[in-house]
C-alpha cells in the first residue's frame, strides 16, 4: 500500500520533499495556509520534474503519474489520514512548537510527526505533544531531489519503533539515512561549520583573498565548491543565523565563534547571490 | 619591471645569478637539467618522488644525510618534507643549506612551522620556500606555497615554474601555521571527531553524512587516517600554540587516535 505523507509548508524545501515523494509513488497532501505558495511550489516541481525528464533520469510518464499524487491543502486537518507529517516550515522554535501542538490534534494516533529542522532541538519541539515518542528529526538537504541524505534525529523521548519506520520512509524515498542524536546542528552542519569557519578566520588574518581560499579549497582539497561561494550561495544571513544558533546553544564555545565579516556582510544586506552581491558581486556588467 | 611577491617587499638584492642565465628567457625553464632531492616523512617523499618521476624529472630520495654531499652541485631544488617540527627537521634544514649551493631552493614542509621561523639561523634565508606538503592533497591540481619576508623574489618564481614544469597550479599565501587548506581541513576533523566523542553518530555514518549531505570528496574521518591522525593533531597543536585560541583544542579521541596510530571504531 502506498504512503501517505503530509507536508507542512510547501517552500523550497517543502517542494522538494513533495518531489521526491511524489516520484517514489507516496500520495502526498502539500499545505500550506497561503494558496498561492502551493500553487508556485508545484509549479516549482514541474519545472524540476521537467528537468529530470529532458536528461532522461526519469519518463515523461513518471512526471505525469508523480504529479497526479499531489494533492494542494489548504486545510490543516486534511492531514487526519498521512502516515506520517513532515513540517518544513521557517526556523523558528514558537512557530514549530505551536504547529506540532497542533498537529498532535489532528493526526492520526499512529502517525508519525516529523521535523525539517536543521538546527533546532527536536526535543524541544516534541515537547509540545503528549506523544513525544513519535515525533522525530528528518533533515533533507538542499536541493533535496539531488542530496542523497536524510539525518534521522532522535530526540531524547523518540521510540526505537518511531525510528526504524522512518528510516523505512526514508529509505522508500530513494535516501541514505544516518541516524544522530539530537545536539546542536546534529552531523553535517555541525561537521561542516569549520568549512565556513576556519576559512573566515584565515581571511580575518589576511593569509590570502576570498578568491584565492575558494580556488585553494577546490584545487588543492578537490571540494566542488569555495567556502566563500558556497556561502554566498546559500545565503551570508542564512549561514550566520546557523552559526549563530549553534554558537548560543554550544555555550559559546569557541570552536563555534561567529565572524565579524560575516556579521558586516549581513549588516550591510550584502546576503549573497540572492542579493546580487556578498562575498562576489554578481551583478551583471 | 621588478614585480616583488607580497610578503617579499624589502629586499631581493643578494640574489646574484649564478644561475639565472640569460635574462632573456624568462618564463622558459633553464636548460639545466633538473634533480630534485627529497628527505622527511616517507609517506609525503613517496607523493613528492611519484609526482616528479611521473613528469620525467629526476629525483634523489635521501634516505640519510650523509650522501647529500656526493650529489650537492647537481641539486636543483630541495625539498624537506617532515611534517612536526621537531629536531630531525632542524638537522636536515642545516645540512642542506650548509651543503647546497646557495642559490638552490630549499622547499620545506612549512604546516606547523612557518618558513620563517624554520630559516632563522641560516644564512641563505633568501632561498627559503615554505609548502603545504600535507598527504593526500599533491594528488590535486595546486600545490599553496608560502615564500617568507626573506624569500627572494627568483627563488619564488623558480619554484612556482617547477611546479609548473609538472602541470601543477601554485598559490602563495602568507607564511602562517597551518596556511589554508591543511589548516580548514585539520578543524573539519577535528570536529568529526568531537562528534564521535560526543557519541552523536557513528564514525562510519559522519563520513557517509559528509559525503552525501555535503559532497565532500572524502569522509573526514576516513580522510584523516590516510593523512594520518598524528599529523592532524600536529597542526591542530601548532594553531593551538601559535593563536592561543581555545578553537583549536583537540578531541581528546582524536589525540587518543594520534599516539595509537590507528581508530578504533572505523572499521565497523
Amino acid at each position: 500500500m502506498a504512503i501517505s505523507i503530509g507536508i507542512v509548508g510547501a517552500g523550497t524545501m517543502g517542494a522538494g520533499i513533495a518531489h521526491i515523494a511524489a516520484l517514489n509513488k507516496c500520495t502526498v497532501s502539500l499545505y500550506d495556509i497561503n494558496e498561492e505558495v502551493i500553487r508556485r511550489s508545484v509549479e516549482r516541481i514541474n519545472f524540476e520534474m521537467k528537468r529530470s525528464v529532458d536528461k532522461n533520469k526519469i519518463s515523461d510518464d513518471d512526471m505525469k503519474q508523480a504529479l497526479t499524487r499531489i494533492k494542494k491543502r489548504t486545510n490543516i486537518n486534511d492531514l487526519d489520514t498521512c502516515d506520517i507529517i513532515i513540517e518544513a516550515v521557517l526556523e523558528d522554535i514558537r512557530v514549530k512548537k505551536d504547529l506540532f501542538k497542533k498537529l498532535d490534534q489532528i493526526a492520526h494516533h499512529t502517525a508519525i510527526l516529523a521535523t525539517n529542522t536543521s538546527s533546532l532541538s527536536v526535543t524541544s519541539i516534541a515537547a509540545a505533544t503528549k506523544k513525544p515518542e513519535r515525533v522525530v528529526g528528518m533533515h533533507f538537504f538542499n536541493p533535496v531531489h539531488l542530496m542523497k541524505l536524510v539525518e534521522i534525529v532522535k530526540g531524547a523521548k523518540t521510540s526505537s519503533e518511531t525510528i526504524t519506520q522512518t528510516i523505512a520512509i526514508a529509505e522508500k524515498l530513494g535516501k541514505k539515512t544516518i541516524v544522530t542524536k539530537d545536539t546542536p546542528g546534529f552531523v553535517v552542519n555541525r561537521v561542516a561549520r569549520p568549512f565556513y569557519s576556519e576559512a573566515l578566520k584565515i581571511l580575518s588574518e589576511n593569509v590570502t583573498t576570498v578568491e584565492e581560499i575558494d580556488r585553494i579549497v577546490k584545487k588543492s582539497g578537490g571540494f566542488k565548491m569555495g567556502p566563500f561561494e558556497l556561502m554566498d550561495m546559500i545565503g551570508n544571513d542564512v549561514n550566520f543565523s546557523v552559526t549563530e544558533s549553534m554558537f548560543q546553544q554550544f555555550f559559546n564555545d569557541p570552536r563555534f565563534q561567529p565572524s565579524h565579516i560575516q556579521k558586516q556582510l549581513v549588516e550591510a544586506g550584502m546576503f549573497g547571490k540572492k542579493t546580487k552581491q556578498g562575498f562576489y558581486n554578481y551583478e551583471e556588467k | 619591471m621588478k614585480k616583488p611577491v607580497k610578503s617579499e617587499k624589502i629586499k631581493s638584492k643578494k640574489v646574484s645569478a649564478s644561475r639565472s642565465k640569460p635574462k632573456t628567457e624568462k618564463s622558459k625553464p633553464v636548460e639545466v637539467k633538473q634533480l630534485i632531492c627529497l628527505l622527511g616523512d616517507e609517506l609525503l617523499v613517496k607523493e613528492y618522488s611519484a609526482a616528479f618521476q611521473e613528469k620525467g624529472i629526476a629525483v634523489q630520495e635521501l634516505k640519510n644525510l650523509s650522501t647529500l654531499k656526493t650529489s650537492a652541485k647537481k641539486i636543483t631544488a630541495a625539498f624537506e618534507l617532515t611534517l612536526a617540527s621537531n629536531e630531525q627537521k632542524e638537522k636536515n634544514l642545516q645540512a642542506l643549506d650548509e651543503t647546497l649551493p646557495e642559490n638552490v631552493p630549499i622547499i620545506s614542509s612549512s604546516v606547523t612551522e612557518t618558513i620563517l621561523s624554520q630559516s632563522k639561523h641560516s644564512k641563505h634565508k633568501h632561498r627559503f620556500v615554505g609548502i603545504a606538503a600535507f598527504p593526500t592533497l599533491l594528488s590535486n591540481s595546486l600545490v599553496e606555497l608560502s615564500p617568507s619576508i626573506h624569500t627572494s623574489k627568483e627563488i619564488a618564481d623558480e619554484v612556482k615554474t617547477l611546479f609548473d614544469s609538472i602541470k601543477k597550479e601554485t598559490a602563495m599565501v602568507q607564511d602562517g601555521v597551518g596556511m589554508v587548506m591543511p589548516r580548514i581541513l585539520c578543524q573539519i576533523i577535528n570536529e568529526a571527531l568531537f562528534t564521535v566523542q560526543n557519541d552523536v553518530a557513528t564514525p562510519k555514518e559522519i563520513d557517509e553524512a559528509m559525503k552525501h549531505g555535503t559532497n565532500y570528496p572524502h569522509g573526514p574521518i576516513s580522510w584523516g587516517e590516510m593523512i594520518g591522525f598524528a599529523n592532524v593533531v600536529a597542526v591542530l597543536d601548532a594553531l593551538y600554540h601559535s593563536h592561543h585560541e581555545e578553537r583549536y583544542k583537540v578531541a581528546p579521541v582524536l589525540r587518543q587516535m594520534a599516539i595509537a596510530g590507528i581508530f578504533w571504531k572505523a572499521k565497523e
